[in-house]
């Protein structure tokens, strides 16, 4: 099967700024992909260019083997796009909107309307479709413009941030409107949410100053990067004199106390059996091993700086 | 279908357009028909004919077509504007298979048909409610001149759309450039007012070419072929700049 998704080299400058440098990856069909980046990373910038908004300044992209450079058109055809902005027509009801949406797409109102029905009867929004979308709650709007985006059933969606600024409950009911699309579809999202690419996504790339730093799945990323061994102790008693014991230790490169719990980070997999010698046994009460984030990984890549 | 999107964002916006009919066709006529009956009906008494004509029959078609062709830009400057920097359904546009050439004649159409509506609404009243009256058969002629300054105004506001990022620049250009332009071509006064040195700068207007144009064929069922000459060709120029414009400015 031909990849979903080639990207070649892409690159995009204004003047001295590189906001994408020579971008490369290749995407199985069905792929659920998160780029992952801090602010001013590239992200939006990479798919501005492989949604046609954007001319790169350089390489090329391929959508199911169409170019994005001279097949803009056809490339056009077979995305999806849900944007940062809700870029909801206003002055449109809820089915109006569709309907401009399919008509841009060339559908047939006898295409269009029956997928118009489903999509809003599955998503909540069937008894609110000749509303406006001003009257809607910001994941009702986020939702129908998932709808929108889905009318003419792209073959690649494009997800730029789409659940920034929704409350939890509207969150988990955008994952759970995209998990039931990975069987039909490839998925393209950019996030800054953890959990979000943590829980949805097959395969990961973190990106910073324009270029990918890693590539693979959360779990690999986690194993791969993550250096830090996190352990959190459970004391019985004694808590003031073993925070003193363990401030002493060198293995231990961090410390914080909660009355008698403490999450200790160690130096390294070896620091492990000096910690325990210096505990009486009976006095544990629970040890486990913290499992490493995907913000970790993140922050361990990207730095911790506050980006503009 | 060749241009498809054109005219599906055509009906997007006549949708719209019909949602607020009745408030936007009373806002229209009122500035025009108090002009009408400012100039046309107060000052018949010191003015009573202008090149032969009574003056508030030399002024109707001026107003008529100043209705529409402002109809025109504005509805092209506001909703471009509006939709690429408040809504930003621009590029949802942009991301349907369709071309620029689309959304820039699916806006033209849409500043056009405005155009021609209000246009109409305002000619009504005026047939309605004063003696003005023409030939029958000079209206195709009149309307051949109306559909090009609408179609010229409308790439107008549709370069002013894309290219102004503050609402209110798009009034001063109406303020500063639109409304001296009509105003100098001729609407309330003849021609052969200016002084002859400036005349020649004055006729090669197109504004000039289309309200003496249209007032020409209206009355008269004739027009100079320069004026047709000048419309014709301006229309095409401001169309090319119109999507060069918009394809430029709309990836910034």
């Amino acid at each position: 099967m031909s990849p979903a998704l080639i990207i070649q080299g892409l690159t995009k400058r204004y003047g001295s700024l590189t906001a994408v440098d020579r971008f490369s990856l290749e995407l199985r069909q069905g792929t659920v992909f998160g780029l992952l980046g801090p602010n001013g990373a590239g992200k939006t910038t990479l798919i501005k260019m492989l949604t046609t908004l954007m001319r790169p300044t350089s390489g090329d992209a391929f959508i199911q083997g169409e170019s994005i450079v001279t097949a803009g058109k056809r490339v056009r055809a077979l995305i999806g796009v849900v944007p940062q902005e809700n870029n909801l027509d206003r002055y449109l009801t809820a089915q109006e909107n569709l309907v401009l949406h399919a008509r841009l797409h060339g559908m047939a109102p006898r295409d269009y309307l029956p997928r118009i029905d489903r999509f809003l009867e599955l998503t909540g929004l069937s008894s609110r479709r000749n509303d406006f979308p001003d009257t809607f709650s910001g994941g009702m709007q986020r939702r129908l413009v998932v709808v929108r985006a889905l009318i003419h059933l792209p073959r690649l969606l494009f997800l730029d941030e789409p659940t920034t600024g929704l409350d939890p409950q509207s969150r988990r009911a955008l994952w759970e409107q995209l998990r039931t699309l990975r069987s039909e579809m490839t998925i393209f999202l950019t996030t800054h949410y953890m959990d979000e690419a943590d829980s949805l996504c097959d395969r990961i790339v973190i990106m910073d100053h324009g270029a990918s730093l890693v590539d693979g799945s959360a779990q690999e990323l986690k194993e791969r990067y993550a250096h830090a061994h996190i352990y959190e102790l459970e004391l019985r008693r004694d808590g003031d004199r073993y925070e003193e014991l363990f401030q002493l230790l060198p293995q231990v490169t961090s410390l914080e106390r909660e009355r008698d719990s403490f999450r200790i980070v160690l130096r390294d997999e070896e620091s492990l059996k000096p910690l325990m010698d210096s505990i009486q046994s009976g006095d544990i009460r629970r040890i486990c091993l913290v499992e490493p984030s995907l913000e970790e990984v993140f922050l361990d890549l990207t730095g911790k700086m506050v980006r503009e | 279908m060749i241009l498809r999107g054109a005219l599906s964002i055509f009906g997007r916006d006549l949708i719209v357009l019909r949602r607020s009919l009745f408030s936007e066709l009373l806002s229209v006529v009122a500035s025009p028909l108090t002009l009408y009956l400012a100039f046309g009906v107060g000052l018949k008494g010191y003015i009573s004919q202008v090149e032969g004509v009574p003056y508030g029959v030399f002024i109707a078609p001026g107003l008529i077509s100043m209705t529409a062709v402002l109809a025109a830009f504005e509805e092209s400057a506001w909703s471009m504007w509006f939709h690429r920097r408040v809504q930003k359904t621009i590029e949802e546009y942009r991301v349907s298979p369709i071309t620029v050439y689309d959304i820039v004649i699916g806006k033209l159409i849409s500043g056009f048909a405005q155009g021609a509506i209000k246009g109409v609404a305002v000619a009504l009243v005026i047939f309605v409610l004063t003696p003005f009256s023409f030939p029958l058969r000079n209206l195709g002629l009149y309307l051949l001149f109306i559909s090009l300054g609408a179609m010229i105004f409308s790439c107008l506001g549709t370069i002013c759309g894309t290219v102004i990022d503050k609402p209110e620049n798009i009034g001063r250009i109406q303020a500063v450039v639109i409304m001296p332009l009509i105003f100098m071509s001729g609407i309330f006064f003849p021609l052969s007012s200016y002084p002859p040195s400036v005349l020649p700068i004055i006729s090669l207007l197109p504004t000039t070419a289309l309200f003496e144009g249209a007032r020409s064929a209206l009355l008269t069922g004739s027009c100079g072929p320069l004026h047709l000459a000048i419309l014709l060709v301006t229309a095409v120029i401001f169309f090319i700049l119109a999507v060069v414009v918009f394809d430029r400015k709309i990836e910034e």
